[in-house]
């Protein structure tokens, strides 16, 4: 990664021809917020900072949007609207269409051992199927493996809505030296014992044994992300929390 | 019309394990605190900004000269309107008035008109024929719980810091002037009746919160407004439905919520009067100083 200053960028700038990483074989990759238009344009959509992978000729742009547009591959949170018969309506976020979730969708799951989910529950599943023109799809098992993978039913233990570029944050796999996130570890550090699963809808569960854990964590969580805060920032945020809940 | 969001079922549970068992709200709040109450008021006469955590509610007063009602001709009209858009949540329509709106400018309509906050007396310009129309409307920017108490306390801002044209009348002839022509007068006003919502939570309704939040307000089992003005002099109380609570613990509410009114017109005062301070062109002798500015060179 660069160590200049973050290239911030407007939908339809044009971008300067000599960021684009160029490779003798390896053809050019855009991500989410660039569209080409041929034969040589690359032009922004959305507002963010430009990212550039060099290693693998990749380019996106990082943005904090507000709605949730569902892309194939990503991990969410969904709610339990209601259960037909083949599959489960599963809404990602308010107001919005709902996705389904087929009842074999599950780890282990026949015809006669369908997983029994009531309305109002909560589902950690990837999305398997989402386009402009259909509702997203989803699925609660590697579709490869049969494995679960930690997707499935969410028990006891609250959600906290968090905006979606924080979630992104969340999820990256460097959060601390990347995504500048280290809350949770640093929760982790003192001594609180909770699990979390981040959902890219912006949905973040927190469970825990001790009720107070999981508020403080969610506390944490949401004014990091409201307030925007660093790293710095967010240790001593994590102090004072800890020190308030002793 | 989009159905109301729910919240999920562990989020519900969780709320009143938090409430129940731990004594603990989400936002780390007390039982009886507010979340921070911000007012702001407009370059206009009569528009008040209130922010209550998440909640914004704007509210306009303004006056017209119009005919009184047959059956009062000595009094003015004074009406208040609060309509919920879409804006301030989706499953919200214009025009369509859902329960919330409904209770919402019922409770206003008590607390503020039949109260008498606004002496609609002295509204009265010619006896039958010519009076002030004062309208209050209330929009509702953003909703996070608790409608009720930050509107009151936007529509009481918005009438106490509005001023209606000055009127003279003479032979008969009514001048109504022009803000440049005289400066405008604020309204008559009585007394600042303020609401305070209380919450209930669990089978007999044994946990009660003050200022719910959305989330909070989609578990609570019943909930009471309680509106009053500082000298303790009671509006209206209302429980519409919910589970049965208690007389001892209505009453505990009551006298926290005079605590609570006091403080809210303490607020109000203060916010007015530096209103007026930050307004306040330094009067006749100002106007009539001609010295220059001096140039620290």
């Amino acid at each position: 990664m660069s160590t200049e200053s973050p290239l911030v960028v407007l939908p339809g700038e044009t971008i300067d021809p000599s960021l684009i990483p160029t490779h003798k074989k390896n053809p050019l990759r855009l991500g989410p917020g660039l569209r080409h238009i041929p034969p040589s344009e690359i032009v922004p959509t959305v507002a963010g900072q430009l990212v550039v992978d060099h290693r693998k000729t990749s380019m996106w742009i990082e943005y904090n949007g507000g709605r949730y547009i569902p892309s194939k591959g990503d991990l969410i949170i969904g709610q339990i609207a209601r259960s037909a018969t083949d599959f489960y309506y599963v809404s990602l976020s308010p107001y919005t269409p709902n996705a389904t979730l087929p009842h074999l969708a599950f780890e282990s799951a026949t015809k006669k051992t369908r997983p029994q989910l009531a309305s109002g529950e909560l589902v950690y599943a990837r999305v398997s199927l989402a386009n402009r023109h259909m509702d997203p799809e989803l699925e609660c098992v590697n579709s490869s493996t049969g494995e679960a993978d930690g997707l499935g039913p969410l028990k006891d233990g609250m959600v906290f809505d968090v905006s979606l570029g924080f979630a992104r944050r969340l999820l990256m796999a460097k959060s601390r030296e990347e995504g500048k996130v280290e809350v949770l570890e640093a929760l982790g550090e003192e001594g609180l014992a909770f699990e979390t699963a981040v959902g890219r809808n912006g949905k973040v569960w927190v469970g825990s044994e001790s009720v107070k854990t999981v508020v403080v964590v969610g506390r944490a969580l949401r004014e990091t992300d409201e307030k925007g805060l660093g790293v710095e920032a967010q240790r001593k945020l994590v102090k004072k929390l800890v020190r308030e809940m002793r | 019309m989009p159905r109301e969001a729910e919240p999920s079922a562990n989020e519900k549970a969780f709320l009143l394990k938090a409430l129940q068992d731990e004594q603990i709200r989400l936002d780390g709040r007390e039982f009886d605190q507010y979340r921070p109450l911000e007012l702001t008021f407009g370059d206009e006469y009569g528009v008040a900004n209130v922010s209550l955590g998440k909640t914004k509610i704007l509210a306009k007063a303004s006056a017209e000269v119009t005919v009184p009602f047959a059956d009062r001709p000595l009094d003015g009209i004074f009406t208040i309107a609060t309509e919920l858009s879409p804006m301030a949540a989706p499953h919200f329509e214009v025009n369509r008035p859902t329960e919330t709106e409904v209770l919402l400018s019922r409770l206003l309509e008590k607390t503020v008109r039949r109260s008498g906050a606004l002496d609609t007396e002295s509204l009265c310009l010619v006896a039958g024929q010519k009076c002030w129309s004062v309208r209050v409307d209330v929009h509702v920017l953003s909703h996070d719980g608790n409608l009720t108490d930050a509107a009151c306390f936007a529509v009481v801002a918005a009438l106490r810091h509005f001023r209606k044209p000055d009127t003279s009348m003479e032979n008969g002839v009514l001048t109504v002037y022009t803000p440049a022509e005289r400066e405008p007068v604020p309204l008559g006003w009585l007394h600042s009746p303020f609401c305070v919502t209380w919450s209930f939570f669990g089978d007999e309704g044994e946990t009660a919160l003050l200022d719910a939040d959305w989330m909070e307000e989609q578990v609570r089992v019943a909930s009471v407004t309680i509106s009053l003005n500082r000298h303790g002099e009671i509006c209206q109380i209302a429980k519409l439905g919910g589970v049965p609570v208690e007389a001892v613990a209505l009453l505990q509410c009551t006298s926290v919520a005079l605590t609570k009114v006091k403080e809210f017109s303490t607020y109000l005062d203060d916010k007015l009067a530096e209103d007026t301070k930050r307004r306040d062109k330094g009067g006749f002798m100002a106007e009539l100083r001609a010295e220059n500015d001096r140039i620290v060179g």
